[in-house]
């Protein structure tokens, strides 16, 4: 096996050491149970139907016939069942705010009319088994009337344009206002003015779905006022509050129950339109209701990283100095705007003059929303495209460039550490970065032509809140309680190192209980890269609360315990905290048939102290290897003539398999910057957000042509070819 | 990616394409929906009755245990294992022969069991997850996959097992690419596979030499 080379910190006694899974004999006999494996007496099996249209009013729906069908419990559709789906459009991407919520102007129903992409929900079936659910839905007659649809952002926003919604195709912010997202520092005018040179370029990405393996599934069952739903959600916390609100109960009616998930990577955040459905249906059927996407439905019906077009202006001297740097971007969101639409990426530069306008665009695709670092992949390639450009253009080297205009502490903004300037030096060694990258663009002879390309990133690491409960009984054995679900990274066996380090026992001597909303606390919920920081703190004020009170009392006798709970509010001290990456590859681009292979591949990470050096380093790797498929692969094709989407499943969308797979060298620079939980930092989404930048530059350095499309497919390579 | 679905077609005549399973499918759909039958109260959705579609009687040994399910034509092996005999630990990814997270070995070969109908299963000898631990002992690719992080979501952790238990019985001691090329059917989105990779030729490394 392949081990992480550590840098800069010694291990402890728990954290620091490669240590396996708490749950890892669960996930490989097949014991570990996810969602759709429940099964309770007298379950219903549910399927939605979905528009085939991309736009169309829905002048009527005949459910007689799958009514009468035998074994059919509950149909359902937006006639019979009115539920808003709060999460399902947030504007300006406020996910986590209820007046948000409320105020939103474009409400998104579970069953919507109009129906706005093609897999919008129209209408469910609950029946006695699947295939008698799948045959109720082919009974159901939807009266359609096709209405025009628009594809593409910037065609959306132009005069005449298809109208998603009657206000036009331009996203509300949270206030409702129609703006863009503007943010401007220093002058960028004067920027261009002071500049030697100035470059204009424009980029595009593609929609990119999640694609976590474990397709969408909920099973939902009352008793009483009491609804308990098995779902696969990246937040049990949030999971019931959502849930709650939509359904008009109160929190405490509504138990959340997610052990196990086969991953997310950011769209099943909070709850989902399949949560709220099935408790419908189940509501309706008086019985337990298992809702089960298909690979479709999810490909459709969930979501994935919008689609954007980005305008760059960078103004530079010839000394490399970057005066100026003016970005103007279009995300496609789909018909609802379930999250930002944010590209970011400009901010990692110092330079003073920078200007940015983002226009969330709605269309007639499928919903775009988070996909791990939902801003910055396309945002940091687009960039970082665009400086690599300026620098060679210039004749300087990126690396050298990067180092004279990238992002430092000041006396205004101070972090709790900084050592990009370590990552990536060290990066550049342990890559050879000098010999291996062509001074001129393009210069290998013949058609085989090699390569190297660089990225390199700050990231939030901020702190913030979350809750555990520790206890410990007479025969000393310690429980951990803490919300959170295991979606891949192991935060359950992250959890219990942090708890087993503070409490200074072994961690075998700790159960975690997690993944239940009745049986643990709150929880931030495992997006954001926030577990680890939050909850983890949380956990060690906990452990240091019951160590606290052993060392008062004793530890306890007989039938009694010792508890502990902590909901600590961290802070910086007004520093802004961040986790830090460089990304260095060299390919090999065969320009006869415009196919990439990927010769070397290294990363240096700052993430703090690393708790679990064995899931870190895959977290590295597994996030490097999903932005390399965005780099070269995927794609959501539609046909601009009807509106139908062309790759909905991994086949077509062309996901990297076994055979695609280089050797992702991993380097951690480990510093504890005295914040955090032992000084853990972000470490699930920083691999992704440097791939596609270090990919595309690397391309481009083989080839001498700039690829200013994500996939750098083989089609687009032969046309730079050409 | 080579011949995604990994099962041998050859000698059984009772296989056919998937779409004619599906087309199949839409004419049971179509039969049913010609018999007029009268709505559905809330009092009987209390009550269990099953689908009336007609069944055929299958054996098949499961993990060493013999089993006499009734099956409908339609439903696939892993629903079989799923639904009938509650071996969930082989999963659903995408139904329709792309992911390989429902990979089981039938009759010595690693197959994606929801493209295998339930009643080509008949007589068969089906090996899922939960069949590779014998006696509380995990099997040498189980104990590599947690020493060395195989699963991160774990979803695709049970096919992932099953093709490279497959590959093992065949090849002791497989190399790294002839590893990733036994498993290139079965897809992971965590994008594990350096570790999956890693996790086997360990397997091979520790028991091959052992024999």
């Amino acid at each position: 096996m392949s081990e992480a080379i550590h840098i800069g910190l010694d291990p402890l006694n728990t954290i620091g050491n490669a240590t396996a899974r708490v749950d890892a004999v669960e996930r490989v006999t097949g014991e570990a149970k996810y969602s759709r494996d429940f099964k309770l007496p007298g379950m219903l099996y549910a399927q939605i139907l979905r528009s085939p249209h991309p736009h169309a009013r829905i002048r009527s729906i005949d459910t007689s016939a799958a009514e009468a069908l035998p074994g059919v419990r509950a149909v359902i559709t937006g006639d019979n069942a009115s539920v808003v789906w709060g999460a399902g459009s947030v504007s300006g991407g406020r996910q986590y705010n209820d007046p948000t919520k409320d105020a939103t102007l474009h409400r998104r129903y579970i069953f919507n009319n109009p129906v706005r992409f093609v897999g919008d929900s129209v209408a469910a079936v609950a029946a006695i088994d699947r295939h008698t659910a799948e045959e109720a839905l082919a009974l159901i007659k939807v009266d359609y009337e096709e209405l025009p649809f628009v594809l593409e952002p910037e065609a959306a926003l132009e005069p005449g344009a298809p109208q998603v919604w009657p206000d036009g195709n331009l996203c509300p912010d949270f206030r409702n206002n129609f703006e863009p997202m503007v943010s401007n520092l220093g002058d960028v005018e004067a920027g261009f003015a002071e500049a030697d040179k100035i470059y204009e370029e424009r980029y595009e990405t593609s929609f990119i779905h999640n694609a976590q393996m474990e397709p969408r599934a909920a099973l939902a069952h009352w008793e009483a006022d009491k609804l308990t739903l098995y779902s696969p959600t990246q937040g049990i916390s949030n999971c019931r509050h959502d849930t709650a609100r939509d359904l008009g109960l109160q929190d405490h009616q509504v138990r959340i129950i997610c052990n196990y998930m086969g991953g997310g990577f950011g769209n099943k955040n909070q709850n989902q339109d399949a949560d709220l459905v099935a408790a419908t249906l189940s509501k309706q059927a008086g019985a337990p209701v298992m809702l089960e996407f298909s690979r479709r439905d999810d490909w459709l019906g969930v979501h994935g990283r919008w689609p954007t077009v980005q305008y760059y202006k960078i103004g530079a001297k010839n000394d490399g100095t970057v005066t100026a740097i003016q970005m103007r971007g279009y995300s496609g969101m789909g018909p609802y705007r379930k999250n930002s639409g944010g590209i970011s990426g400009m901010d990692v530069y110092a330079c003073p003059n920078r200007l940015r306008s983002i226009s969330p665009v709605y269309t007639n695709r499928t919903t775009s929303g988070n996909f791990r670092a939902p801003s910055e992949p396309h945002g940091f390639y687009g960039v970082e495209s665009m400086m690599d450009e300026v620098a060679y253009k210039l004749g300087v080297d990126p690396v050298e460039f990067t180092l004279k205009n990238m992002r430092r502490p000041t006396d205004d903004q101070p972090f709790t550490n900084y050592s990009l300037d370590e990552v990536i030096t060290t990066g550049a060694e342990q890559f050879d970065w000098a010999s291996r990258r062509k001074t001129t663009p393009g210069s290998d002879e013949g058609p085989i032509k090699r390569g190297s390309g660089f990225s390199f990133m700050m990231f939030r690491a901020g702190v913030g809140t979350s809750s555990a409960i520790v206890r410990v009984d007479a025969q000393r054995q310690y429980t951990l309680f803490v919300g959170v679900t295991d979606i891949g990274p192991g935060a359950k066996t992250t959890m219990g190192m942090i708890a087993a380090e503070e409490l200074g026992v072994p961690l075998d001597q700790v159960e975690v209980v997690a993944g239940d909303t009745d049986r643990c606390p709150y929880s931030v919920g495992e997006s954001g890269s926030r577990t680890t920081i939050q909850t983890g703190y949380a956990v060690m004020q906990a452990a240091k609360d019951l160590n606290q009170q052993i060392a008062d009392s004793g530890m306890p006798t007989g039938s009694d315990v010792l508890i502990a709970s902590a909901t600590p509010n961290p802070s910086t001290d007004g520093k802004t905290r961040q986790c830090f990456g460089a990304h260095f590859v060299e390919v090999e681009v065969d320009t006869r048939i415009g196919t990439t292979r990927i010769v070397k591949y290294t990363t240096v990470h700052e993430s703090g102290r690393i708790i679990n050096p064995t899931t870190a380093r895959d977290q590295i790797r597994g996030a490097t290897l999903q932005g390399i498929g965005q780099a070269l692969h995927e794609d959501l094709l539609y046909d601009p003539a009807s509106g139908q989407p062309l790759t909905t499943g991994y086949y077509r969308a062309r996901h990297l398999t076994h055979l695609d797979i280089p050797e992702i060298d991993v380097t951690f620079i480990e510093v504890d910057d005295g914040y955090g939980p032992f000084g853990a930092k972000t470490a699930g989404e920083a691999g992704i957000i440097l791939a596609p930048a270090a990919m595309a530059n690397a391309i481009s350095n083989a080839i001498g042509v700039r690829m200013t499309s994500l996939p750098i497919s083989r089609d687009k390579i032969l046309e730079a070819m050409a | 990616m080579g011949d995604k679905n990994k099962a041998d077609t050859s000698l059984n005549p009772k296989q056919r394409s998937r779409r004619e399973f599906l087309e199949s499918a839409g004419t049971t759909a179509a039969l049913a929906s010609a018999v007029p039958v009268l709505g559905i109260s809330t009092a009987q959705a209390q009550s269990d009755i099953e689908s009336t579609a007609a069944k055929t009687r299958i054996q098949l040994t499961v993990n060493g245990s013999r089993h006499s399910v009734d099956v409908e034509d339609r439903w696939t092996l892993v629903e079989v294992l799923r639904d009938q005999l509650d071996l969930t630990g082989t999963k659903i990814g995408c139904d329709r022969s792309e992911c390989g997270a429902c990979t089981v070995i039938m009759n010595g070969k690693p197959v994606y069991s929801c493209s295998q109908l339930a009643v080509w299963a008949d007589g068969a000898q089906v090996t899922t997850v939960e069949g590779l631990a014998s006696g509380g002992q995990l099997s040498p690719v189980q104990q590599a996959f947690v020493e060395n992080n195989g699963p991160q979501c774990g979803f695709c952790t049970p096919g992932q097992l099953m093709t490279a238990t497959a590959l093992l019985s065949n090849n002791a001691t497989p190399n790294a690419d002839e590893v990733k090329q036994a498993l290139v059917g079965n897809l992971c989105r965590c994008s594990n596979y350096n570790a999956i990779v890693e996790a086997v030729v360990m397997a091979g490394e520790r028991s091959g030499s052992a024999v």
